[in-house]
């Protein structure tokens, strides 16, 4: 271990100055001129963060994708062998076979598809809903946040509760009022990822309020008071100055809304088990990694999670980048 | 839109305050709505941490699992007593103080050094590092917690009460943090730092002098994070830190020891929410007392991705 | 962008180099060595237990060692205790276990739970203790930890289930139950009457966890209705599921609970606490449920006259739930194990047993150990029940994925095919047990 991390160590010292080479001499082509010793702080600046950056985040993250290729099982950490591509040919087979893969690739794109535009909806309409002088105002605040604050654990068993099938659940109970019959929202596959999108909403909302309040606090009021002279209503004020004024701030929340999106794990777990309609990818992660020990093949997804997360972020930043 | 209405000089000012008292009423009566929605869990906790076992289980599925059991005040008290006393909750409680508490520090100060460089200064390789900033944020991470273990425990030998470094120093850098602190500096306007520099200071007194009291609502915000991730960690240090054999003080947290008194077997459901209720305080005083600064410090930093 | 272009390749490089550094780093085995001494010259031997030290498990354990340190101190043997409580998620225990075993600090004895014996043996990380625990002794046991013919581990305590159920609606809807005893079970058909009785007072027949499908509980309640059916999981050696998993008689197991779903004697929708509220007649639970009913739920059970415990019902084979946490000696590197079967000898023996099952409620692992119960009382069922039936769950080294695919089988009985669910069951566990095998 020690040895493949000096060697680790050594590439990633080549590489940076392979990157520190570059530009010096692109620096040097454009007349550019950089100060030793201004540079000379910066790196010392960074050593700090970049050490233990480099020992608690970027080595685990290597390592668990290097084990990608191997056959790691977790009671043999004595016996590695490397299998090069042997895991994802059967995760393709897998997913060929519409196997639990499948399954998980598949719920996860609906989680990410119903949750990324309705947790950032609701939490600009929070937003604007708060975004006003007031002692309510301020309470109400607080409340839409109390979700984040608690512990997934706690609001999964809760949800549970709340939509626990039979006579016994409060919501089924509630709608027997209106002579609705009861449901089985959590095992019944129509039902269950919806009612997952809808909690996860509910549950992270807060959190982009928060952030979206702050890109509103930023958007200057004469903008409002000139459109207000200009005769615009609610309505064109809000696509003609509010929405522009959110534009970074929004950009901001879509990808990290979207990486959490993809990386949905507790409450599956939590609230309906190892289930074929409600399997994600980062669920499937942990169970063959921690659950069947093939940490060889958990990495393999991991991996591949990687390389799509990342994707699909550059093409969002691409595409909502200011010109 | 109100404010706009009475400055029209032909509009009949006397229907005015009717009409915005039933605004206000009506946009108070859907805030309470919502925020009801929202505090359920909250509610639940603080409503099961009254109740007897038997009270609690003929409460599931009905409305009361939101309402307190009034009629046995006592089993409440009860609750809270064992929590308290019973099961050492307050040692873990300061424990988790103690580790946030350094790692606030630690964190601010590895992370505001690293986003200052980031953002103000120029070097060869920048951008490697701007790119492996965003990276970093990206990965999913996981499956790194067996390899991180590895890290702790074999290559760096940390061994017993050792092993407390191991908790601290991971929470120690945040590339979150970094991102956040590099956003909020690079909106900083040079003409301070040119001033500073003018009278002879160093980029580290610059840092320290100048930046630092400019960036209080970003310091709050990093340090609100960095107090929830510590409170609210439990897998990592219950992997890693050594339970209390010998009867000397415990070094675990206050989640770990958590997961543990729920695995007590005689433990009723009331007095986990007692315990849940008791851990939940510090984060949400400490939220609402810095709700406004995260609001400014996501502000300023503009958060570009 | 063609800057990015040469990020990501430099990445990339990093990232393949950094495989062959993985690939390479594996290390053998650490030598022969000496078990440690403290400044006594005492020997120490570790041994390391599942739960936190201040439960009531854990003190007994204490306890117990430290009787065992006062008892060897002329022998110069002393016992350290190490606790890793396993609640600390489900897979703190195992990753320890495994990094332990990486920086060589395993301990010398740990406790694991019994359907992981054929995985731990398997990897190596058991120690074959046929020859050190001589024959009569073995005998003395209920159950043993054997894989592949030999023996890996010495259970700690014993464990079994049986329907608990409310002497009150039994005796309002007028069912008499005494006839069905541990040495006289009753049959499915007297069972699905029994269900349909209830049903026709009026109160929902039978909790059969069948909603635990997100962890142990439902394979460990429901897997001998299978073998009572006469069905088995996987081969004799634990490597072929094919044949077995899906096999007819296995089938009909499954197809009585499914059964039983259908007509509406027990469902998904049973309210954790229901049966403790008085809403249900029956409740498939273990023996942990027994202290729970004397306590805790006084308002509706005031006395022992108000419930009662059946036996698991039989079909072609009488068959009921067994197993919990055992202890085995690690295959560490310390060569003289000499002090450390002492140690294990002292922990299973008959008055360590009677300790930890008194502290625990469990059914102590030793005949020699068990306690004079009443005929009829729930303990003497259960008893009764593990001596003359009790079976243990398949044993694989897939056994988790064995775990979950009986919990999705369970999970979607209402709306599919047995053979359905049984053929897409048996093709992931044998999927699972070939990658492990495929290793070797």
């Amino acid at each position: 271990m020690i040895t493949s991390t000096i060697i680790i160590f050594i590439l990633f010292l080549l590489a940076f100055g392979g990157f520190v080479a570059y530009d010096l001499a692109t620096a040097k082509r454009r007349k550019e001129v950089y100060r030793v010793k201004s540079s000379a702080t910066a790196y010392l600046m960074l050593l700090p963060s970049v050490a233990l950056a480099f020992l608690f985040i970027l080595l685990p993250i290597l390592y668990s994708l290097g084990y990608a290729f191997t056959d790691y099982y977790l009671l043999e950490p004595n016996k590695i062998n490397f299998t090069f591509l042997d895991n994802f040919k059967d995760l393709f087979r897998e997913i060929a076979e519409k196997g639990m893969l499948y399954n998980a690739i598949k719920n996860t794109a609906t989680f990410v598809i119903g949750v990324v535009p309705l947790q950032i909806m609701l939490a600009l309409l929070l937003a604007l809903f708060v975004n006003r002088p007031g002692f309510g105002s301020k309470i109400f605040k607080v409340c839409f946040f109390a979700p984040v604050v608690i512990s997934l654990s706690i609001t999964a068993f809760l949800w549970e509760q709340i939509l626990a099938s039979g006579e016994g659940g409060l919501l089924n109970s509630m709608l027997s009022v209106f002579g609705i019959p009861p449901h089985d929202w959590l095992r019944d596959p129509k039902t269950a990822m919806p009612c997952i999108i809808l909690l996860s909403a509910w549950q992270g909302c807060g959190y982009q309020m928060l952030i979206f309040l702050s890109g509103l606090s930023n958007i200057r009021n004469d903008l409002y008071e000139a459109a207000s002279l200009d005769g615009a209503n609610r309505w064109h004020k809000f696509w003609l100055v509010t929405w522009p004024g959110l534009r970074s701030t929004f950009v901001y929340i879509l990808i990290t809304v979207f990486i959490g999106a993809c990386r949905i794990l507790t409450q599956p777990m939590l609230m309906t088990g190892y289930m074929s309609h409600t399997v994600t990818l980062s669920y499937y992660m942990y169970n063959s990694g921690y659950t069947e020990r093939l940490v060889g093949e958990s990495s393999a997804v991991a991996l591949l999670m990687t390389i799509f997360i990342g994707g699909i972020t550059l093409i969002q930043r691409r595409a909502f980048r200011e010109k | 839109m109100d404010k706009k209405l009475m400055d029209m000089p032909n509009f009949r000012p006397n229907k005015t305050p009717v009409k915005k008292t039933v605004g206000e009423i009506v946009y108070h009566v859907i805030g309470i709505v919502l925020s009801l929605i929202f505090v359920l869990p909250i509610l639940y906790m603080l409503a099961t941490s009254t109740k007897g076992e038997v009270a609690y289980a003929e409460s599931i599925g009905t409305i009361n699992m939101f309402l307190p059991d009034f009629a046995s005040s006592a089993v409440a008290f009860e609750n809270y007593k064992s929590v308290l006393l019973d099961y050492d909750i307050w040692k873990y409680a300061l424990n988790s103080f103690i580790y946030a508490a350094v790692v606030i520090v630690l964190n601010i100060l590895i992370n505001g050094l690293a986003g200052y460089a980031m953002a103000k200064l120029t070097f060869p390789g920048k951008r490697l590092l701007s790119f492996m900033i965003i990276f970093l944020i990206v990965v999913p991470v996981e499956t790194s917690i067996i390899p991180l273990y590895s890290i702790v425990k074999v290559m760096l030998g940390l061994k017993q009460q050792m092993t407390v470094i191991g908790v601290i120093l991971p929470a120690a850098i945040s590339i979150f943090n970094i991102f956040l602190f590099m956003q909020f500096f690079q909106n900083i306007p040079k003409e301070y730092e040119e001033a500073a520099r003018m009278d002879g200071a160093s980029t580290l007194g610059v840092f320290f002098k100048v930046i630092m009291p400019l960036s209080k609502p970003i310091l709050a915000t990093v340090a609100v994070f960095c107090f929830i991730g510590v409170w609210n960690d439990y897998l990592w240090p219950a992997m890693i830190l050594p339970s209390a054999d010998d009867g000397s003080w415990p070094l675990l947290p206050i989640q770990t020891a958590l997961i543990t008194i729920k695995s007590i077997e005689s433990i009723t459901t009331g007095e986990i929410m007692a315990s849940l209720v008791i851990t939940s305080i510090p984060i949400f005083v400490i939220y609402v007392a810095a709700q406004k600064y995260i609001v400014q410090g996501f502000g300023t930093s503009g958060l570009k991705m | 962008m063609k800057r990015f272009l040469t990020s990501i390749i430099a990445l990339m490089l990093i990232l393949v180099m950094s495989l062959g550094m993985v690939a390479c780093n594996g290390g053998g085995e650490v030598g022969n060595e000496d078990l440690p001494t403290d400044s006594e010259g005492n020997t120490i031997v570790k041994i390391m237990f599942h739960v936190d030290k201040s439960s009531t498990e854990g003190q007994a354990y204490q306890k117990r060692i430290n009787a065992f340190n006062a008892e060897y101190k002329d022998k110069g043997i002393k016992a350290q205790a190490i606790f890793k409580a396993r609640s600390a998620g489900a897979s703190g225990y195992e990753t320890e276990l495994q990094n332990n075993k990486l920086d060589g600090t395993l301990a010398d004895i740990i406790t694991f739970d019994a359907p992981n014996t054929a995985a731990y043996a398997n990897s190596g990380l058991l120690y074959d203790i046929s020859e050190l625990i001589p024959k009569e002794d073995q005998d003395k046991f209920f159950s043993l930890n054997m894989y592949d013919g030999k023996l890996y581990g010495l259970p700690i305590q014993e464990s079994s289930a049986g329907f608990f159920y409310n002497k009150k609606i039994f005796r309002a809807a007028s069912i008499d139950v005494s006839g069905f005893t541990a040495e006289n079970p009753w049959t499915f058909a007297q069972f699905k009457d029994v269900c349909a009785r209830l049903e026709a007072h009026g109160v929902t027949a039978v909790d059969m966890r069948i909603d635990a499908t997100k962890d142990e509980t439902a394979p460990y309640l429901l897997y001998p209705f299978i073998y009572a059916a006469g069905g088995t999981f996987v081969s004799e050696d634990g490597y072929t599921a094919d044949g077995y998993y899906n096999s007819a008689a296995t089938a009909k197991g499954f197809q009585f609970i499914k059964d039983l779903i259908k007509e509406g004697y027990t469902s998904y929708s049973i309210g954790a606490t229901d049966f403790f509220t008085g809403k249900v007649g029956m409740y498939l639970s273990s023996g942990w449920t027994i202290p729970d009913l004397d306590n805790k739920y006084r308002e509706s059970f005031a006395s022992r006259d108000d419930w009662g415990l059946l036996p698991y019902p039989k079909d072609v084979n009488a068959a009921s739930a067994t197993g919990s946490w055992s202890y085995a000696i690690t295959n560490n590197h310390h060569a003289d194990k000499t002090a450390i079967v002492e140690l294990l000898k002292w922990m299973t023996s008959a008055e360590s047993s009677r300790a930890i099952t008194d502290a625990t409620g469990m059914i102590p692992a030793r005949k020699d150990a068990v306690k004079d119960y009443a005929v009829g009382s729930p303990e003497y069922t259960l008893l009764k029940q593990l001596e003359l039936s009790g079976e243990e769950r398949p044993v694989t080294v897939a056994y988790p994925t064995f775990s979950i695919t009986f919990n999705q089988v369970i999970f979607g009985l209402n709306n599919s095919e047995v053979s359905d669910l049984l053929n897409r069951a048996t093709t992931t566990l044998q999927d699972a047990i070939d990658k492990i095998k495929d290793r070797q």
